[in-house]
């Protein structure tokens, strides 16, 4: 075990170390919650400032003031613990070693940080399957364009359409309403009769259901059409989004392509739901187990968080996606698993505090479970892309070459790759491999549990040679090392 | 505030030959897409354009050259004065359009 004192020459039980990944409201919990506790920990984080993508510092100065949301009090509470918490921002983590150890760059370069207790909150990133013109510029995610409203301060586009599933895009298109750029509707594959089947559970909240009819009233009062029951089937345009194609579509999401018609706008935003980030947990070692949501995989976890490998702790979207307040929630709860593991705090005294996290957290849980039902993509959904669509964004792999590989006996993800290059791109398939695994389930070829979950490698993000070696700014050999920790020959 | 403040407040990089005004702090892909500017590179098989598209440095998708350092993900390099921007073909290796790998 890391804690050994005669190995590391130090009193591990005294000070242990403790490492969260991820400085969202998850990660910013746990480290709150430790730091309460009277722990030190280091929070690392890709971005500038702790927020994550839901409470993302701005990167330009707001012109308006903004009202004070959780994310800014999370913030402060961050900064009043601060003899404790010490935030290592823009540090990417390259990868996990036993112990855990983990190898982290930053600005200053390489770093290796070794960790006691290691707590995972990666999030999650948008689901967006393939469909005709999705690769043209002008079509981006919701969460794209919350980014440029509220964190760079640019308007999105002029007249933008909304489509895919699920209550953030009614957050987005208030979003984007309220800075005066014109909002063309918004594009929702489930129709209003699906949402009453889900009613038992989603009345588990009546707070959360309440603050969905606002968002809806409030689309409305904005004068934003919402279509219910319809599905972007195509983006066109020539080197740039100019019409998105919107067709009606049954509970399947099958669209019915003779009552097809075209919107013309400048930009789509387009997602249906959430992906997990599993990429942190697998390279740690930690087991993953199906989920029937998109992406496909979670970490299993004890009622505290804890991992398969002892030691490693996972909270957020990262372990299952359901949102800030459930995220901020979950990573207390990991914080106390974590105090109490270290004998910060007795397991009685955990007990008692996770009590009633425990009871809210069980009756956010029945109001997700809800909207993961009304969600959970359909086969219609993975039947958009025809035979000339790029499935593999970095690698551009049509899906006639991946349909081809198939019917040639391709049907794991690890078989897909080595006949078609499909995830060998810088992204490593976090775009396209949960798509392909629904394709392989809706063809019937195979089981999630057999098609198995994407595998990451390091370096989880791509480096550069002169990185690799230390002397960044002194290298001339720039490229991009796909998916090798060792620049070495493509495979 | 009036228009000098604000412009000496901005910071000013170039994309192919052209100044673009940024504020301080704003994203390479945001202060281009401000000005309409949204294919930032052109793939290595089908020639194709891409830009801006996850947001979050997940999708690798808005890849530029930077002062002559290709793959940087525009939607994570905040713009610096001086800054020298250009699109980027294929892997960045190439010094113009490529394409027809099919």
């Amino acid at each position: 075990m890391s804690s050994n004192p005669q190995a590391t020459g130090r009193a591990a039980a005294e000070t242990p170390r403790l490492v969260v990944v991820g400085a969202g409201p998850a990660g910013m919990a746990t480290a709150i919650t430790l730091a309460e506790r009277g722990l030190s920990v280091t929070v690392v984080d890709q971005n500038p400032h702790p927020g994550g993508q839901i409470y993302r510092f701005p990167a330009v100065t707001p012109k308006t003031p903004q009202t004070p949301e959780r994310g800014a009090m999370l913030r402060q509470h961050l900064a009043e613990h601060s003899e404790r918490i010490t935030v290592l921002p823009e540090h990417n983590l390259v990868d996990i070693h036993p112990g855990p150890r983990l190898s982290l760059c930053g600005p200053d370069g390489f770093r290796i940080v070794e960790a006691d207790h290691l707590v995972l909150a990666p999030g999650a990133y948008e689901y967006v399957p393939p469909f005709p013109g999705w690769t043209l510029p002008g079509v981006i995610t919701p969460g794209a364009a919350q980014q440029l409203v509220k964190s760079q301060g640019v308007a999105p586009g002029r007249r933008v359409l909304l489509a895919g599933t699920g209550p953030f895009l009614l957050v987005v298109a208030l979003a984007l309403h309220e800075v005066g750029v014109q909002v063309a509707g918004i594009i929702d594959t489930l129709r209003r009769r699906d949402a009453f089947w889900q009613l038992p559970s989603l009345l588990a909240d009546g707070k959360l259901l309440k603050q969905g009819f606002d968002y809806v009233a409030g689309v409305s009062k904005a004068g934003i059409p919402l279509m219910t029951g319809h599905i972007v089937t195509r983006a066109e345009g020539h080197g740039r989004l100019e019409q998105v194609v919107v067709a009606p579509c049954d509970g399947d999401w099958v669209p019915d392509h003779n009552r097809s018609r075209p919107v013309v706008v400048d930009t789509l935003c387009v997602g249906y739901g959430f992906v997990p980030r599993v990429d942190l947990a697998q390279l740690a070692g930690c087991e993953l187990a199906p989920t029937n949501l998109p992406g496909g995989w979670i970490p299993v976890t004890d009622p505290w968080g804890q991992t398969s490998v002892p030691g490693v702790w996972t909270a957020g979207d990262g372990a299952g996606v359901a949102g800030a307040i459930v995220a901020e929630l979950a990573g207390q709860l990991v914080g106390l698993g974590v105090a109490s593991s270290c004998g910060a705090i007795e397991s009685s005294e955990a007990e008692r505090s996770a009590e009633p996290i425990r009871e809210r957290l069980h009756q956010l849980g029945r109001f997700r479970r809800g909207l993961d039902e009304l969600g959970w993509p359909r086969p219609g959904l993975s039947q958009l892309a025809d035979e000339s669509t790029v499935v593999c964004r970095c690698e551009e792999i049509r899906r006639d070459e991946i349909d081809a590989a198939i019917s040639a006996g391709s049907t794991t993800l690890r078989s897909l790759k080595v006949a078609t290059r499909l995830g060998m791109g810088p992204c490593q398939g976090r775009m396209c491999q949960p798509a392909c695994s629904r394709r392989l389930i809706d063809l019937g070829c195979n089981t999630l549990e057999e098609i198995g979950p994407p595998a990451f490698r390091p370096p989880l993000v791509p480096l550069t040679l002169g990185q690799l070696a230390g002397n960044d700014e002194e290298s001339e050999d720039l490229e991009l090392v796909e998916n090798t920790p060792h620049a070495g020959p493509a495979p | 505030m009036s228009t000098s403040t604000v412009r000496s407040e901005n910071v000013e990089f170039e994309f192919e030959g052209q100044k673009i005004l940024a504020r301080p702090g704003q994203s390479i892909a945001a202060a281009l897409w401000a000005t309409q500017q949204t294919a930032l590179r052109t793939t290595a098989r089908d020639a194709a354009p891409r830009g801006y598209f996850c947001g979050m440095g997940i999708c690798f998708d808005c890849l530029v050259t930077v002062d002559g350092r290709p793959n940087c993900q525009a939607c994570l390099v905040p713009a610096a004065d001086g800054m020298v921007v250009t699109h980027q073909y294929g892997n960045g290796a190439d010094p113009e359009p490529t394409g027809g790998g099919r």
